[in-house]
Formats: C-alpha cells, sequence, structure tokens
C-alpha cells in the first residue's frame, strides 16, 4: 500500500485565523500538519471539538485556503487552482458528505442525486439515468421521486451519499456523515460508506466522533495541537 | 445555462419555508404586469390620440394649401388651377374663398369662418362635406349648372354641427350672415349682411371644424365679401400625405412670385408636438411603475438569497461555479420580470384591444374634439416596454446574484 503514490497529500499545512480583535493573537489550527491517503485507503479522523477536523476537509476540497502548505489530490495542486478550476475540481474529483444532508428541499431524491452531474451540464436524461443507478445501490431503488421532506433522516443520509458518489470521484471526504443519525442508522450507513469505499476503489478521509466506526477504518489520525497523529 | 434555468425556475415554483419572499415574488410579477400594461394602455391611447387627430385633421383639411404672400386674392385662378392640378405627386386640387363672418339667428349668433367652393373640387381635397349627417350639399352647385329657382328664396349654406347647436338652427332655417368686409357708402364703411338658408349640417366630430365652419358657394362668398372673381386658397390633394414640404414648394415654384404654401404639419405644428411631448411625460412617469417593479425583484432576490445561501453553499461543494450561481438568480429574476411582463402586454393589448373595438369610453367632443377614447397599441411601443422591463430587472438583479455568488462554502456550512 505504501508503494503506491498517494491520491491526496498534504504538505506543511498551516491556517491561522486572525485575531477578531486587533492586539489579540490568532487562532492557529494547523502548524506543518502532513497527510497522505493512498488508493483505496479509509482514513479515519477524530479529535476534540475544535480540534480543526472539519476545517481540515475544507482545505483538501478547496472550500477553504490554507495559510501556508500545499495540498495535491493527485497531480492536481490543489492550492494553486483559481476558483474556476475549484469549482471543476469539486465536481470531478471529491465526493463530499456532511453531517446534515443537505439535499435542496425543493428537489426531489433523484433530481439531488443527479446534481453535480446537472451542473456540469451531462444531459438531463442521462445524469437521471446514473442517479437512479446511484439511488439503487444506497438502497433507495424506487424512492426517487420523494422530496427530501418525505425521507426518514437516514435515507436522506443515502440520499446525500449517492449524490456525492454520482460524479465517480477519486476522494470522499466524510464530515461526521453519521453524527446526526441514531445507533441503528448510524452503523447502516457508516456500513453503506464501507461498501461503497470499497466497491469504488475510493480513497476516503472520514471525520467520526465514534470510536468505534473509527477503529474499523484502515487507519486513525488524531488531530491534536494542530498536527495528526496516528492512534 | 440549462442547469441555471432548471433551479431558477424549480425556486419560482417552490412552496416556500419563508411565505412572505414568496408573497415578495408575487407582488413582484404582478408589479412588473401593472406597470407593463399601464405602459401599454396609456401609449396606446396617446397614440391613438394622435393618429386620430391626424386622420381627421389630414381628412378635413389639405395636404398643401397655397395662397398669396400679400394675402390678397388670386385672380384669373381657373388656368392657374388647370396648371397645379396636373403637377407631380398632386391628386386634386380646389380653390377657396375664406372670410371671418358673424352668423345670426335671431337673438343667438356666433363667429364663422366661410368657404367659398365649388363642391365638386372640394369633395376631392377634404372630407368634411362627406360628414353632413342632415341635409346635403347639393344646393351648393353652382348657378350654372342649378339655377337659383328664385332669387326671393335665400342663398344656400351649410354648417357645422356645433354651430348649428349655438345657434339653434336647423335644416330650412334661415340665417343672417354678416360680413365686416362691407359696402363703402356715403354713411361710411357699412358692413354687408344677407340671409341664407340651411341646406345641410356636417359633423365631422372634429370640434375645430364642427364649431366654426360654414360652406357656400364660391359666387356667394365673392358678393358676400364684395369681390371680385377671386379666390384666396388653392388646397391640394396629394397622393402621399408625408411629402406635403417638397410639393408645396414645387407648387410655389410653378405657381409663380407672390405665392405661398403651407401644408397640414406645419399648420398643426404646435399640436403635434404637444402630442409628442404629452407621450413622452406619459411614458416616463409610467415608467416608474415598471422601476418600483424592478425593486419588489431586487428585495424578492435578497430574501431569497438569503433564505438560500446554505444551498448555495452546498452546490458550490458539488462543484457548481459562482458564476452559475450568478446566473441561476439572474435567470430567477428575468424570470419573475418575463413573466410579468408578458402578463402586462396581454393585459395591455387585450384592454387597448377591447378599447378600440367597444369604444367604451366617451369623451366631451367640444373638449377633446374627438367623441371617444381612441387606442392604437404598436409593436414598437411594446417591444420598448418589454426592453425596459427585461432591462430594469436585470439591473435590479445585479446585487441579489453578486451576493449569492459571493458566499463562502465553507463559512455557511460550518454551523449548522
Ligand atoms: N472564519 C473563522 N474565523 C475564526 N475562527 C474560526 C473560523 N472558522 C473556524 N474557526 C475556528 O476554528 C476552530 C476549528 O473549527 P472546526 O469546525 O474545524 O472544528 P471541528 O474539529 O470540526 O469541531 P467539531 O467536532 O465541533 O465539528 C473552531 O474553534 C472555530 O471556532
Ligand atoms: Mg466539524
Amino acid at each position: 500500500m505504501a508503494t503506491s503514490s498517494p491520491i491526496l497529500r498534504a504538505e506543511a499545512l498551516e491556517k491561522t485565523y486572525p485575531p477578531l480583535t486587533s492586539g489579540a493573537p490568532g487562532l492557529t489550527l494547523f502548524r506543518d500538519l502532513s497527510l497522505e491517503v493512498a488508493p483505496g485507503e479509509m482514513v479515519a479522523v477524530v479529535g476534540q471539538s475544535g480540534a480543526g477536523k472539519s476545517t481540515l476537509l475544507h482545505l483538501m476540497a478547496a472550500l477553504d485556503r490554507p495559510t501556508t502548505g500545499n495540498v495535491y489530490v493527485g497531480e492536481t495542486e490543489v492550492t494553486a487552482l483559481t476558483p474556476r478550476q475549484q469549482s471543476a475540481f469539486r465536481n470531478r474529483q471529491i465526493g463530499y458528505v456532511w453531517q446534515f444532508h443537505y439535499l435542496l428541499p425543493e428537489f426531489t431524491a433523484l433530481e439531488n442525486a443527479a446534481m453535480p452531474l446537472l451542473a456540469r451540464g451531462v444531459a438531463k436524461s442521462e445524469a437521471l439515468a446514473a442517479a437512479e443507478t446511484w439511488l439503487a445501490r444506497v438502497g433507495l431503488a424506487g424512492r426517487g421521486h420523494h422530496r427530501s421532506g418525505e425521507l426518514s433522516g437516514g435515507e436522506q443520509q443515502r440520499v446525500s451519499i449517492a449524490r456525492a458518489l454520482v460524479t465517480q470521484p477519486r476522494l470522499l471526504l466524510a464530515d461526521e456523515p453519521t453524527g446526526d443519525l441514531d445507533t441503528t442508522t448510524s452503523t447502516q450507513v457508516f456500513e453503506l460508506l464501507q461498501q461503497l469505499h470499497r466497491e469504488q476503489g475510493l480513497a476516503s478521509l472520514i471525520v467520526t466522533h465514534n470510536l468505534d466506526f473509527a477503529a474499523r477504518c484502515d487507519r486513525v489520525l488524531r488531530l491534536k495541537g494542530g498536527q495528526l497523529h496516528p492512534a | 445555462m440549462r442547469f441555471e434555468l432548471f433551479i431558477a425556475a424549480r425556486y419560482l415554483r417552490a412552496r416556500r419555508r419563508q411565505a412572505v419572499v414568496g408573497l415578495i415574488t408575487l407582488i413582484s410579477v404582478i408589479g412588473v404586469a401593472a406597470g407593463v400594461a399601464s405602459l401599454i394602455i396609456a401609449l396606446a391611447i396617446t397614440n391613438g390620440m394622435r393618429r386620430d387627430l391626424q386622420d381627421r385633421l389630414v381628412g378635413s383639411t389639405a395636404h398643401v394649401l397655397l395662397m398669396k404672400t400679400a394675402g390678397d386674392g388670386i385672380d384669373n385662378w381657373r388656368p392657374l388651377l388647370d396648371k397645379l392640378q396636373h403637377q407631380p405627386h398632386v391628386l386634386a386640387a380646389a380653390p377657396g374663398l375664406y372670410g371671418q363672418v358673424l352668423i345670426s339667428r335671431g337673438p343667438r349668433s356666433g363667429g364663422a369662418l366661410i368657404k367659398g367652393i365649388l363642391p365638386d373640387d372640394e369633395l376631392k381635397t377634404g372630407n368634411l362635406l362627406q360628414s353632413i349627417k342632415q341635409g346635403s350639399y347639393g344646393e351648393l352647385q353652382p348657378t350654372t349648372l342649378i339655377p337659383n329657382p328664385s332669387p326671393l328664396i335665400p342663398k344656400p349654406i351649410v354648417i357645422g354641427q356645433d354651430l348649428a347647436t349655438t345657434l339653434g338652427a336647423e335644416v330650412g332655417d334661415s340665417l343672417l350672415v354678416t360680413s365686416p368686409q362691407g359696402e363703402l357708402t356715403p354713411l361710411g364703411l357699412i358692413p354687408r349682411y344677407e340671409h341664407f338658408r340651411v341646406v345641410g349640417i356636417f359633423n365631422s366630430g372634429f370640434y375645430q371644424y364642427d364649431s366654426s365652419y360654414a360652406f357656400m358657394r364660391l359666387a356667394d362668398a365673392q358678393h358676400l365679401f364684395s369681390e371680385p372673381d377671386v379666390i384666396s386658397v388653392i388646397s391640394f390633394k396629394l397622393d402621399d400625405l408625408y411629402k406635403a414640404q417638397q410639393v408645396g414648394h414645387a407648387l410655389e415654384q410653378v405657381a409663380g412670385n407672390g405665392f405661398q404654401a403651407t401644408n397640414w404639419m406645419e399648420q398643426n405644428r404646435e399640436l403635434f408636438r404637444a402630442l409628442k411631448l404629452e407621450q413622452v411625460v406619459t411614458f416616463i412617469v409610467l415608467a416608474l411603475i415598471v422601476v418600483v417593479a424592478a425593486l419588489n425583484i431586487l428585495i424578492a432576490l435578497t430574501m431569497m438569497v438569503m433564505e438560500k445561501t446554505r444551498d448555495i453553499a452546498v452546490m458550490m461543494s458539488f462543484g457548481v461555479d459562482a458564476s452559475q450561481i450568478r446566473r441561476i438568480f439572474l435567470a430567477q429574476g428575468l424570470l419573475i420580470s418575463g413573466i410579468g411582463t408578458v402578463l402586462g402586454l396581454v393585459v395591455g393589448y387585450a384592454a387597448s384591444l377591447a378599447g378600440s373595438h367597444y369604444k367604451f369610453i366617451q369623451l366631451d367632443a367640444s373638449i377633446y374634439s374627438i367623441d371617444y377614447l381612441p387606442f392604437a397599441p404598436r409593436i414598437i411601443d411594446a417591444l420598448a416596454v418589454a426592453a425596459l422591463s427585461l432591462i430594469t430587472a436585470l439591473l435590479a438583479t445585479l446585487y441579489p446574484s453578486h451576493s449569492a455568488a459571493s458566499v463562502l462554502p465553507a463559512e455557511a456550512l460550518r454551523y449548522e
């Protein structure tokens, strides 16, 4: 595993927020943080609330910029992209799952799952067909016509997983994907993620507070003192 | 753009999390429609007014008038008339002798402009005689054609409807016509008066004529004004009324020294200028409604952007570009404006067409010189109004779509 070149590579990351009032010290989240995730690897990130786990995922997805340091996804130097390139990068290479499903309430489950393809300009019929396939893969075959309000929490999260993977990305970033769900549903959703990770040959970075889930990943990293430590 | 329209159209139709956003959207659509409809109707009216006035003016009066610069009469006019009649663009020419008179019937009286005419020629250059509603102009034919049955019967005269009302006169009544251009007698200049018999009453719907015009035989007019066989004006009808200026000049040249031409445009320049100004002012005032409607769109979109901040951030997280986000809200604004504009055009046109068909708004002819409100909607007005509406809406979307495109996804999704 260590021999193949990593999908995700972060080097010497530093992220400092400027102080809210002048004179006060700014908030430094990361100091010389490095990270590598190999293809097929599922890595769990744990850490206290406020440690910067969400911020770390944002940096990986070009939703935020580090103060210094570089992020590479495959050959792409994420930290050097223009805003327009960042959008295309997120659309093609990243699948993002949040704690909350964040489905668009005006659209059906099928349309939500197809959304990243539609945004890319894929023909509607083609995008919906792909979304249909993905809804089936997350266990929601035939449920595509429901609005998000008509689905349970677990089902909503499944739709958001389908939306994250419909573009066939190489890297899956998940920020507490089971944080809003009850224990049984959490387990089901986590196992679904594991299964899809394997089937798609993804590289995954999963932030979780659930140490049981973390233990079931290939590697566990603890974010503490601005750096990632093996745990 | 397909994706942006897909999102924008759905946002427009969807039930709102905040009912007020939907309400303001609805108000925006209605506002745009109201502004556009008002503009269409108002422009149709001003336009109809102008067209109507122009038609009547040009129908009633000659296109070109030729007279002596000095204002004296044209003698030996028959060969001149014959020559001018055959100039290019001239369809017809008619002689006329004008004179100001006082017409009285018992205690009632009114000022009038007499026009001495040859009816056959006059009919070819103006249509006032055609609008005779009671009686006829038959007796105005020259006496060479219809000999005066008896010198005891007063000579025939045709007067306008409003003048007839002022005088309380009807067909067959006798009127006393007094000309200030009297005779020089040993007692000094005394006005000349003569009795005339009403043989026809015309109603052109044009107050200016109906209230003060009267026709009599050319020979009778010459007699009344103590003139020899002269006329004061030659009226021309042209094949193209917009060539009036040019043909007027040509006629001046042919007629020779001492002649001067004027035309319907020159004679009514102030009127048409006032109508044009009225139209411009109407447009500007009513355009304010459209601007207010655009402000509604601004508010509706701004609130929608606030409501959708999280969704915008999510879309950005799966790769929707800021420029696409901007276009979503631009499309949203244009959809609101487009729906309102189409609605307004339909309502405005329907109202204008109904108005011109049913003539349901009556006017006081003595004030407006026409008896109903004319509507004449024009395609060019519709295009101008639609363009105005869409452009103001476009401007109104600039701020909200910019603020939507400036959403920082990491910030917007941090604390949920
Ligand atoms: N724009 C900002 N300006 C200043 N401080 C910020 C800003 N964004 C985040 N922070 C701070 O950075 C820290 C890390 O936040 P982050 O959301 O990454 O933590 P986390 O590890 O995901 O926490 P949790 O487990 O609660 O989700 C927090 O203390 C937060 O207040
Ligand atoms: Mg977090």
